[in-house]
C-alpha cells in the first residue's frame, strides 16, 4: 500500500492541471461560440413576407407641417392621430398608426425662443399622450406618461397597470406648449403612453421637430435638399404584410409588455429610413448634412459609409443629440443607440458621378448590415466644412456640484413577480419621487448598466463626464439627452436642472425596458 | 512524545520558495477579491469599478513579481514549473484586463472564472510541497 504521506506524483499533478485548463478553455472556446460578438441586447423577429431588394425603393423624406395660424407669438399646428394604410413593403398594404396619415410623422420646424403650440386629436383605438424628446419644455406639456389623451367612446379609465392622482386626463383632443427656448437641433415627438410606448411606437408614431437658431444659421451648413433628416428604424412584417410585434396583449388594452423571449427588446429584421425599407437616394458631388435619428425600440447601429470602391467615407460629425458641437469630430464610423441622433457631414465630392456610397450597420448581420444607399448622379458645388461651430455650449464643473448620484439600471422582477427591468432596483410607480432635484442646481449622476441602456433625461441636456471610469468616446461630445450604456458600462454625466419646475421622468430609451418598469421620476423642484 | 520525522534531513523551503509562496498567497487574496468588486459595481454601485481596476492593477503587479520569485525558485530550487505556470497565469491575466477595458464580456466572465481557478491551483501547489534549496553538492534526493 502506498504511503498517504508520499508526494503527489508529478504525472498526477500534470493531470490535475491539464483537467483544469482544458475545463477554462473550453468554457472560453463556449463563450466564444455562443456570446453575441459584438453583444446585442434584444430578440430579433423574422418577417414572414419576401423582403423587397436592398437600395430599390427611393427615400422620402417626410413633409414639413405647416402652421394653421402664424402670430407674433408663436406658430399653432394640429395633427390628428389615425390609423392609416401605407405600402412599406412593395404590394403589401400595411395598417400603421400615424401623426396626420405619414409615417413619419410630419417634420415640424420652429425657430429657438418661437412659441411652438401643437394641438393633437387623438383618433386611435387607445390611449395616446406626445413627448417632444429633447424638448425643454413646462412640464405639463412633457407627456407624462399618465397624462392620456383619451379616444373618443373611452370608457374612462386610463388603462393602464398605475393609477395616478396626478394625471391630467383629457378627452378626444389637447393642446401641447413648446416655448423651446433652446439651442438649434433635431428633436423627435414620439408617444409616451404609459405601458406601451414601444408597441405605439412600432407602429409609426413618430416625427421629426426642429429647432433652428441664430448659432446655426451663421455656419451656412448645408440646407435644403442637402440636409437630410433621416429616422432609422426596425421592423417585421407577418405573413399578411402587417407590423409584427410580440405584444401580450396586441390590442394594447390590457395586459402590456412583450412575451418572454423578446424581454430584452424587440429588433426588426428590416431597416426602414424614413418608412421606406433600404431605400436609395439620389445625391450629388457637394457636402450634405445627414441628421440622424435613431427611431428603433431596442436596435443599436454603428453606421458606415462604404463607396463601392471600398473606400469608408468620413462621417464629420457636426452636431449631437441637443445640437451643434464645438468643433467638427471625424469619425470612420459613428454607434448609434435608440432616440440617439447625429449631426453629421458627408462629402461626395471625391466620388464620380455615378458612384455608389452604402451606409452600413457594423452591428448587423445579413440584411441588418445595410441600412441605406446613396448614389451619385451628378457634380455639385464643393463646400468648406466649418473649422469651429458653436460657442454656446453649457460648460459645467463637477466641483459645482449639489448632488451625486449613483444609479443602476439592470434586470429584476417587478412587483407582479413577472421579470422587469428596473432602476435602483425598482420599477417605475408614479406615486413614487425618485430622485427629487432643486431647480438650478448642478448634478452629476453615475450610471451603471447590466446590459445595453441607452438612459434619456427629460428636460435637461448634459455633457458626459466620463465613460467606464476613463475619457468619454469621441462621439460623447456636445450637449447630450441620452447616453447609451453598454453591458456593464458605466458613466458619468453633469447637467444643471433649469428650466422649469414639475414631474419629469427619466428612463432607459429601450423602448421595451421602458415599458416593463424601466422609467422613474425627476422631480425638479 | 516526540514526531520522528521520516526523512533524515527534512528539506526546508528556500527563501525564494517563501518568496514565490507570498506572491501566490496574496495574488490568491487579490484574484478572489476581483468578482466581489464585479459585484458591487453591477449591482450599481459606481466606486465598485474604480476597486475592480485597483484590483486588476494589483493582480497584474502581484502576477510579475510571483514571475519574479518563480525565477529565482527555478535557479535556487531547481524547479521551472513554477515559473511557467506563473508565466501563463501573467499572460491570462493580461488578456483579462484588455477584455474589460474593451467591455468584451463574453471573454471577460469565463476567462476570469478560469484565471481565478488557476490562482487558486498555483497556489495550492506552491504550498502542497517544500521548496528546497538545492545545490550541485545535493542533488535531488
Amino acid at each position: 500500500m502506498r504511503d498517504r504521506s508520499a508526494p503527489v506524483s508529478r504525472r498526477r499533478m500534470l493531470g490535475i492541471g491539464a483537467a483544469i485548463g482544458a475545463a477554462a478553455a473550453g468554457g472560453l472556446a463556449l463563450s466564444a461560440a455562443w456570446a453575441r460578438r459584438p453583444a446585442e441586447t434584444g430578440a430579433e423577429l423574422r418577417s414572414e413576407v419576401p423582403l423587397p431588394q436592398a437600395f430599390s425603393v427611393p427615400l422620402p423624406i417626410p413633409p414639413v407641417l405647416a402652421p394653421v395660424a402664424s402670430t407674433a407669438d408663436g406658430d399653432r399646428y394640429e395633427l390628428v392621430q389615425r390609423e392609416v394604410d401605407a405600402e412599406i413593403l412593395p404590394g403589401f398594404a400595411t395598417r400603421l398608426w400615424t401623426y396626420d396619415g405619414v409615417f413619419p410623422g410630419p417634420t415640424i420646424e420652429s425657430r429657438r425662443g418661437r412659441h411652438t403650440t401643437v394641438l393633437h386629436r387623438n383618433e386611435l383605438p387607445v390611449p395616446t399622450v406626445v413627448h417632444l424628446h429633447g424638448g425643454r419644455t413646462p412640464a405639463a406639456s412633457d407627456g407624462y406618461p399618465t397624462d392620456l389623451v383619451l379616444p373618443d367612446g373611452w370608457n374612462g379609465h386610463g388603462g393602464h397597470s398605475m393609477a395616478d392622482d396626478r394625471a391630467a386626463v383629457a378627452n378626444l383632443q389637447r393642446e401641447y406648449g413648446f416655448p423651446l427656448d433652446q439651442r438649434a437641433a433635431m428633436l423627435w415627438y414620439h408617444d409616451h403612453r404609459m405601458d406601451f410606448t414601444a408597441p405605439a411606437i412600432w407602429r409609426g408614431l413618430a416625427g421629426i421637430h426642429f429647432v433652428r437658431d441664430d448659432v446655426e444659421d451663421a455656419l451656412g451648413l448645408p440646407a435644403g435638399d442637402r440636409e437630410l433628416p433621416l429616422m432609422i428604424a426596425d421592423r417585421a412584417f407577418d405573413a399578411d404584410g402587417q407590423l409584427a410585434y410580440p405584444s401580450v396583449d396586441p390590442t394594447l388594452t390590457g395586459e402590456h409588455g412583450v412575451t418572454e423571449p423578446y424581454l430584452a427588446g424587440v429588433l426588426g429584421d428590416v431597416v426602414l429610413v424614413n418608412g421606406a425599407p433600404w431605400p436609395v437616394h439620389e445625391v450629388d458631388t457637394g457636402l450634405y448634412r445627414l441628421r440622424i435619428l435613431n427611431g428603433s425600440n431596442a436596435r443599436h447601429y454603428e453606421l458606415e459609409a462604404l463607396a463601392d470602391d471600398g473606400r469608408a467615407l468620413p462621417l464629420v460629425q457636426i452636431g449631437s443629440d441637443q445640437g451643434l458641437l464645438a468643433a467638427p469630430v471625424r469619425h470612420r464610423s459613428v454607434p448609434i443607440a435608440p432616440a440617439e441622433r447625429y449631426d453629421l457631414l458627408i462629402d461626395f465630392g471625391d466620388l464620380p458621378v455615378g458612384a455608389e456610397v452604402r451606409l452600413a450597420n457594423r452591428l448587423g448581420t445579413g440584411r441588418t448590415a445595410d441600412v441605406m444607399q446613396f448614389r451619385v448622379v451628378r457634380a455639385g458645388e464643393r463646400t468648406p466644412i466649418p473649422e469651429t461651430l458653436a460657442d454656446d455650449l453649457p460648460e459645467w464643473d463637477r466641483s459645482a456640484a449639489a448632488v451625486v448620484r449613483d444609479l443602476a439600471f439592470r434586470a429584476g422582477r417587478m412587483d407582479d413577480g413577472r421579470h422587469g427591468w428596473l432602476i435602483d432596483g425598482l420599477p417605475f410607480d408614479p406615486a413614487r419621487p425618485d430622485v427629487t432635484a432643486r431647480l438650478g442646481d448642478i448634478e452629476v449622476w453615475r450610471l451603471v448598466a447590466d446590459v445595453h441602456h441607452p438612459i434619456h433625461l427629460h428636460l435637461v441636456g448634459f455633457r458626459i463626464l466620463s465613460r467606464g471610469g476613463a475619457e468619454p468616446l469621441p462621439h460623447d461630445a456636445g450637449l447630450k439627452d441620452t447616453v447609451a450604456l453598454r453591458p456593464g458600462e458605466s458613466a458619468e454625466i453633469i447637467t444643471r436642472f433649469d428650466g422649469y419646475r414639475g414631474r419629469y421622468l427619466f428612463h432607459c430609451h429601450n423602448a421595451e425596458h421602458e415599458d416593463m418598469g424601466m422609467m422613474a421620476n425627476l422631480e425638479i423642484v | 512524545m516526540q514526531r520522528q520525522s521520516t526523512i533524515a534531513a527534512p528539506p526546508g523551503t528556500a527563501v525564494s520558495g517563501w518568496v514565490l509562496r507570498a506572491a501566490a498567497t496574496a495574488q490568491l487574496a487579490a484574484g478572489f477579491a476581483q468578482p466581489v468588486f464585479a459585484g458591487v459595481y453591477l449591482s450599481g454601485d459606481f466606486d465598485g469599478l474604480a476597486w475592480h481596476v485597483v484590483g486588476a492593477d494589483l493582480v497584474s503587479y502581484l502576477g510579475i513579481a510571483q514571475v519574479g520569485a518563480a525565477v529565482a525558485v527555478w535557479v535556487r530550487v531547481r524547479r521551472a514549473w513554477p515559473f511557467w505556470a506563473s508565466l501563463a497565469l501573467v499572460a491570462g491575466a493580461s488578456a483579462q484586463y484588455l477584455a474589460g477595458m474593451d467591455g468584451a464580456l463574453w471573454l471577460h466572465f469565463p476567462l476570469g472564472v478560469a484565471l481565478v481557478a488557476g490562482i487558486a491551483a498555483v497556489f495550492a501547489a506552491v504550498w502542497a510541497r517544500p521548496l528546497p534549496r538545492r545545490t550541485k553538492a545535493a542533488p535531488d534526493a
